[in-house]
């Protein structure tokens, strides 16, 4: 063993961070949003939850429990027809509706008051967040009368049910997750391994177009991705036996959209890099606001109010809400209609600058 | 140009061709007439614009300046592309990929049919010598046999010009031997073969040579009349000349 050896080793690895800026800005930059993303997000509760208030008791109490519905938990709205609340709960435009009938005072009185309450079961956390708070409401609100005990809740699930789990609420999102993981890291190598070994250049000696070469790569990348969903969906289902109402199909082609984007910015971020050791920092770029902004494992309603719109520039919350939709409340093509066409819109567009960035590059 | 013969039709030329990269003139006011069926050797030391002058003609860049015909298609040759075979200076050819593999690619991308990619990969491999190689993993051979895949690869699809950049470097002298006994079997079939170099003495069997340094035509013409004109014995001393007889002459 010789010291002097083993320093000139490592002396020869920092220059060559130091000759390579954009990693050294990674090294740097890379711990840092990874805090403040995970700080932000996880320190964030449940809050804003749309909830509709359909209140037609005729007498005082229904309107004392309304507004003990305080806190940030709900965002409550007043409804007037319980059919409609319900229809916007089907929706996914509400998560719950809550229904007071007419004797809701009087039979409160002789301790037979009943709280219709319509949920949106498919995400777990929400149901909880809800129940919570309706439970806290009614405490603060009849505390005196003991009132509390003198009523029921009574759930009535249009998706999901109470017993749906936290694992099928999170199985969409870390399905569509895994898929991201495998074309961002194959496609973030491809573009710049041919650019290495000069084998962009002795592509395009021939006729080929950089759109054709980016769609090749795209159609293969494809095959993997279709056969790497298939093995998570089937493991999700056989092993955990996780609820799919909906379209299995359907959540392919969603799936199948998702991972062509992300093949395309792959290619768009292989392009740019100069190298390989570039190209993969682009990994943690792309999957931690993939985790962490787009409701895949704490619904949107928990990112806070700053750094929610940030959500609809990620892809994956997209991916996410349509499989969500299509596999814990049977919605049908129809229903994940703007999901389908953003994410188609993503396919195109990154497929499109990935031939424009590797025909600058060549 | 007039109208000639497709097979008359000049390979490259080159008219006020120019390159410029940011600060760096790469090249400047190339006029070349590369005539058809004669090796023509591209010569200059590293940095003289040889690869570069390449890279235009296969549209692989923009010139800066100037223009050229390639099979008397004006730059960016798009059409002429499958038949014109190209040789990088590095191993293009994919390291994962068998030999066999590697020459469908290629062939596909030109437009060749199967039965013909499968009946030229015998004849093409057979040439360069390694028909035994043809189901092996390309990372698994030596370094010549890699540079003969790369070589193989542009010959597939039978090309009217071949250019072929730095075909020789670091290849042993019987190979070397055997690649100009075949690139003179081609141009004796009317092919065209344009190789870049930077050994004056592999330059002395070409039929035509070109002098660059840096990114200007020295003198071109049958490597004989290029010595004659500075009396010297051989090309490296005309070099010399001619690179001496530049930095003295007013600019």
């Amino acid at each position: 063993m010789n010291v002097r050896r083993i320093l000139a080793v490592s002396r020869k690895s920092l220059s060559q961070f130091r000759h390579d800026k954009r990693t050294l800005g990674f090294v740097v930059g890379m711990p840092l949003l990874m805090v403040l993303a995970f700080g932000y997000t996880f320190g964030g509760q449940v809050h804003d939850v749309r909830t509709l208030v359909v209140n037609e008791d005729l007498g005082p109490m229904g309107a004392q429990f309304v507004s003990n519905l305080t806190g940030d938990t709900l965002a409550v709205e007043s409804y007037a027809d319980v059919g409609a609340a319900t229809a916007e709960v089907r929706a996914g435009h509400a998560w719950a509706a809550l229904w007071l009938p007419q004797n809701f005072s009087a039979a409160l009185l002789s301790r037979r008051a009943v709280i219709h309450v319509i949920l949106d079961g498919s995400s777990p956390p929400i149901v909880a967040a809800v129940l919570g708070t309706i439970r806290a409401s009614l405490e603060k609100a009849f505390a005196g009368a003991g009132g509390a005990t003198a009523l029921s809740l009574e759930q009535d699930f249009v998706y999901g049910s109470s017993d749906t789990r936290f694992i099928d609420s999170f199985a969409p999102g870390i399905i569509a997750l895994a898929v991201l993981m495998v074309t961002t890291i194959f496609s973030v190598i491809i573009i710049v391994r041919e650019k290495s070994g000069g084998l962009l250049e002795r592509l395009f000696s021939t006729p080929l177009r950089p759109i054709e070469l980016v769609l090749g790569h795209a159609a293969a990348l494809s095959v993997v991705a279709v056969a790497q969903s298939t093995v998570v969906l089937g493991a999700a289902l056989l092993l955990f036996q996780v609820q799919v109402v909906g379209s299995v199909p359907l959540a392919f082609a969603v799936l199948l959209l998702f991972a062509v984007g992300n093949q395309g910015l792959g290619m768009v971020a292989s392009a740019a890099a100069r190298n390989e050791l570039q190209a993969v920092q682009f990994i943690p770029l792309v999957l931690f606001p993939s985790l962490l902004l787009t409701g895949v494992f704490y619904p949107l309603e928990a990112i806070p109010g700053g750094l929610r719109p940030l959500s609809w520039f990620v892809p994956m919350t997209y991916a996410n809400d349509a499989m969500h939709s299509v596999m814990l409340r049977g919605w049908g093509a129809g229903d994940v209609i703007v999901d389908l066409v953003v994410l188609g819109a993503y396919a195109a567009v990154a497929l499109m600058a990935a031939a424009v960035f590797i025909r600058r590059q060549a | 140009m007039p109208r000639l013969p497709p097979e008359k039709v000049p390979a490259i030329v080159c008219k006020g061709l120019s390159k410029r990269f940011g600060p760096v003139e790469a090249l400047r006011d190339l006029a070349l007439l590369v005539p058809r069926g004669v090796t023509f050797g591209l010569l200059g030391p590293n940095g003289a614009g040889k690869t570069t002058s390449i890279r235009l003609w296969l549209g692989l860049a923009a010139p800066s300046g100037g223009t050229a015909y390639v099979l008397g298609k004006a730059l960016p040759p798009r059409e002429v592309l499958p038949r014109i075979g190209y040789m990088p200076q590095d191993v293009a050819v994919y390291a994962d990929l068998t030999v066999e593999e590697n020459l469908a690619l290629f062939g596909r991308l030109v437009g060749m049919d199967e039965e013909a990619i499968d009946r030229r990969t015998d004849d093409v491999l057979r040439l360069v010598d390694i028909a035994e190689r043809r189901h092996e993993i390309v990372s698994n051979l030596s370094g010549g046999m890699k540079r003969r895949t790369s070589l193989a690869a542009a010959l597939l699809h039978d090309p009217d010009l071949l250019l072929l950049d730095e075909p020789t470097v670091g290849v042993d002298p019987e190979l070397r031997a055997a690649f100009w006994d075949f690139f003179r079997d081609l141009t004796r079939r009317g092919k065209t073969v344009l190789i870049t170099t930077h050994y004056m003495e592999e330059a002395a069997r070409c039929d035509l040579v070109a002098l660059l340094h840096r990114g200007r035509l020295l003198a071109h013409g049958d490597p004989d009349a290029v010595k004659a004109r500075t009396a010297a014995d051989n090309l490296d001393d005309a070099f010399l000349a001619l690179v001496r007889a530049e930095k003295g002459a007013p600019p």
